[in-house]
């Protein structure tokens, strides 16, 4: 392969980029052992879509506002959110953002403008459209991103979303973080078309990446949120990944499909960046190694810190449903708490 | 209850060829709850339809069905999601027969587990039964037995309404009991009288059921308990009966207590029995807030705050 002169500030970039999907991996199946100890209630796996949202993270700023969904782990981390956020949240521990209030992986995280996700698959998409004019009326230079899955394509959100952004030229980027699942529906069974092909009926831009490698996602999505920033109007890209693990710790698979790639395979997002890193020289095994077993480390650790963690007070569970509480509501709680 | 729904799914389904089932993951993987397990397999993807992911479609295709001769029986896989649907359900499901002046009907029965149980927080969890009771032309029922499922699932489909039946997730496999070969369907608008008792009537229906039953067993309380079964249209019988009998009334639900079922039972007691009133009526159910995730036994009524109401309105002179 053709040598690329890379700078200092793009080889630790790329070994950033390495790192935070080795600690989204790491963390991922940590969680997932956790909660068949029973000691997490819930999740939703991330693995084989940590490449993808590492790169989008990547091509992003400080000042873009991200509608997230519940497996954007690595964006988060990538992003700058401290793990101990990820892990308060899954815990809905008293130093959990959202309070214990939300199942586990619908994360919040102001500090890195990441909305707090809802479970109702696709509804975030027309506030990504709303937040993106806002930003446009008062000239700022962020842009909004929505990422969602290859299910929420389905929904009416994702169409009025994709109109609205269209027609109000707003700087929105629209990614579809395709595994080819959504629960036990595969992609085909979805949807007839390619989906970066639905842009084009709205009047945007579409475009198709390998979502399971890191440094194409990195310069795809660097060139379009470039555009979307300069005026060029709203994209939607669609990243070919593989939903690695279950639909969530509920799920069971194996009743309607075999596991087309595991880990350690040629197409597991984690070996491609290696190899990725190898090929630039930027990293040896060595390097490999060393951060593995340093992402290992942390997570440990830190897991056994947060869940050291009191719970939130109960009255918590009551509170911020309006700027102020109503008297139905503070007669009821008396009731419950007495 | 996930099993006696199976049983009834499938006895229905080869009775009836109209009948087909529609909804995310009901096929292959036989519903997330798995209601739905084998049924693909028996009787093929064509009655057993596994859709994309919108809930709009699915009821919407679901009231075209019913409009061209189908017998739909769409699934919600929680009823957290039948929002995004809640225009076909009340512009459309809910004034078929009405707006085409009874040319036209709209038998849907549209299945949907509600409430918590599976610590589900804000979205795999609310009680929004009065949004669909408090729309002309729904029927809505809900059961809290195995064996009234089947009996209700039996009517819903015989019947040539809309109906929303609810399926109250916390009981799925919670309880048990032997249902006989043979279940007699259960009339739409007939509730059930559980305990008989004189000095209370305690109301409930679906997931507190159980809960009600247990806690006056528990602490002997002489109390008619009625399960409603059918929230719309409700039994106004059994309860007025019952009341007069009894002059005490405490109702008990899941969902949030502003304009929750209770609010109309409490309205219809006001209107015909408040003669026999001797204290005033007493309404245990959730707060008005979100359903949380961490605090779900918070959230829910229990034996405690069951026990108030009742000594509060049996200790009124
Ligand atoms: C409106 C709505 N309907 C149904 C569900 C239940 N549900 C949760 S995730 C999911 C599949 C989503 O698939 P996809 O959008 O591809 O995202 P993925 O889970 O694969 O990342 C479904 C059906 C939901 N959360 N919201
Ligand atoms: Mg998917």
């Amino acid at each position: 392969m053709e040598m690329e002169k890379l700078t200092s500030a793009e080889k630790s970039a790329y070994i950033k980029a390495f790192t935070a999907m080795v600690l989204g991996r790491t963390l991922d199946k940590k969680i997932v052992n956790a909660q068949r100890q029973g000691r997490v209630g819930f999740y939703t796996p991330t693995m084989g879509q940590e490449a993808t949202q590492v790169g989008l993270s990547m091509s992003l700023g400080r000042e873009d506002f991200i509608y997230g969904y519940y497996r954007d782990v690595s964006l988060l981390l990538h992003r700058g959110a401290p793990m101990e956020a990820i892990i308060n949240q899954i815990m809905g521990n008293s130093k959990d953002v959202e309070k214990g209030r939300q199942m586990p992986s619908h994360f919040s995280y102001k500090g890195v403008n990441f909305m707090s996700v809802p479970s109702p698959v696709g509804t975030n998409l027309p506030l990504a459209v709303g937040s993106a004019y806002a930003f446009k009326l008062r000239k700022e230079k962020g842009v909004v991103v929505a990422t969602f899955g290859d299910g929420a394509t389905s929904t009416p959100d994702f169409h009025v979303a994709m109109n609205m952004a269209a027609v109000f030229h707003v700087p929105v980027v629209f990614v579809c973080e395709n595994n080819g699942w959504a629960i036990s529906l595969p992609v085909e069974k979805q949807t007839e078309t390619e989906i970066y092909k639905k842009a084009d009926a709205y009047g945007m831009k579409g475009i198709l990446v390998d979502g399971n490698n890191f440094l194409e996602m990195y310069k795809t999505c660097t060139e379009a949120v470039n555009n979307v920033r300069s005026g060029g109007g709203p994209v939607l890209i669609e990243a070919r990944s593989y939903r690695m693990g279950a639909h969530s710790t509920s799920d069971d698979p194996t009743k309607y499909r075999k596991d087309e790639v595991k880990e350690g395979d040629a197409k597991d997002p984690l070996i491609i960046a290696e190899k990725i890193l190898k090929d630039l020289n930027i990293g040896d095994d060595k390097l490999v190694e060393k951060i593995k077993a340093e992402a290992q480390r942390i997570v440990d650790a830190k897991f056994q810190e947060c869940e050291k963690i009191p719970p939130p007070e109960p009255i918590t569970a009551f509170q911020e449903v309006y700027s102020k509480n109503t008297w139905m509501l503070d007669e009821e709680v008396g009731d419950i708490l007495d | 209850m996930v099993q006696a729904l199976n049983r009834a799914l499938n006895d229905i389904m080869a009775k009836n060829p109209s009948v087909v089932i529609l909804g995310e993951d009901v096929g292959v993987d036989g519903g997330v709850f798995r209601v739905t397990d084998g049924l693909i397999s028996k009787f093929g993807p064509e009655r057993v339809i596994d859709t994309p992911l919108a809930e709009i479609g699915i009821v919407g295709m679901s009231i075209g069905m019913a409009i061209s001769g189908l017998r739909p029986i769409p699934e919600i896989q929680f009823q957290d999601f039948i929002y995004t649907a809640m225009d076909q359900i009340i512009n459309q499901m809910a004034k078929i027969r009405y707006r085409s002046g009874g040319e036209y009907t709209c038998p849907v029965v549209l299945r949907a587990p509600y409430g918590g149980g599976v610590k589900g927080g804000l979205y795999h969890s609310q009680s929004g039964e009065t949004y669909f009771a408090h729309t002309a032309g729904l029927i809505v029922v809900t059961p809290s037995t195995p064996t009234d499922a089947i009996g209700l699932l039996y009517s819903a489909i015989d019947g040539n309404d809309p109906v929303i039946f609810l399926e109250p997730k916390r009981l799925y496999r919670s309880v048990k009991e032997d249902v006989p070969d043979n279940v007699p369907k259960v009339p739409i608008g007939k509730a059930k009288i559980i305990r008989e008792g004189d000095e209370l009537s305690i109301i409930t229906y679906g997931p507190m059921v159980p809960t009600v039953v247990s806690t006056v067993q528990k602490n002997n309380i002489n109390a008619d308990v009625i399960d409603l079964r059918t929230l719309v249209p409700m039994d106004r019988d059994a309860i007025i009966g019952s009341v007069k009998k009894t002059g005490r009334v405490v109702i008990v639900h899941e969902a949030p207590r502003t304009l929750g079922l209770g609010s109309e039972i409490a309205a219809l007691v006001a209107e015909r029995a408040i003669d026999s009133l001797l204290a005033p009526v007493i309404r245990v159910t959730g707060p008005d807030s979100p359903f949380p995730y961490r605090y779900e036994d918070y959230y829910v009524p229990n034996e405690k705050r069951i026990m108030k109401a009742i000594k509060r309105v049996t200790e009124e002179a």
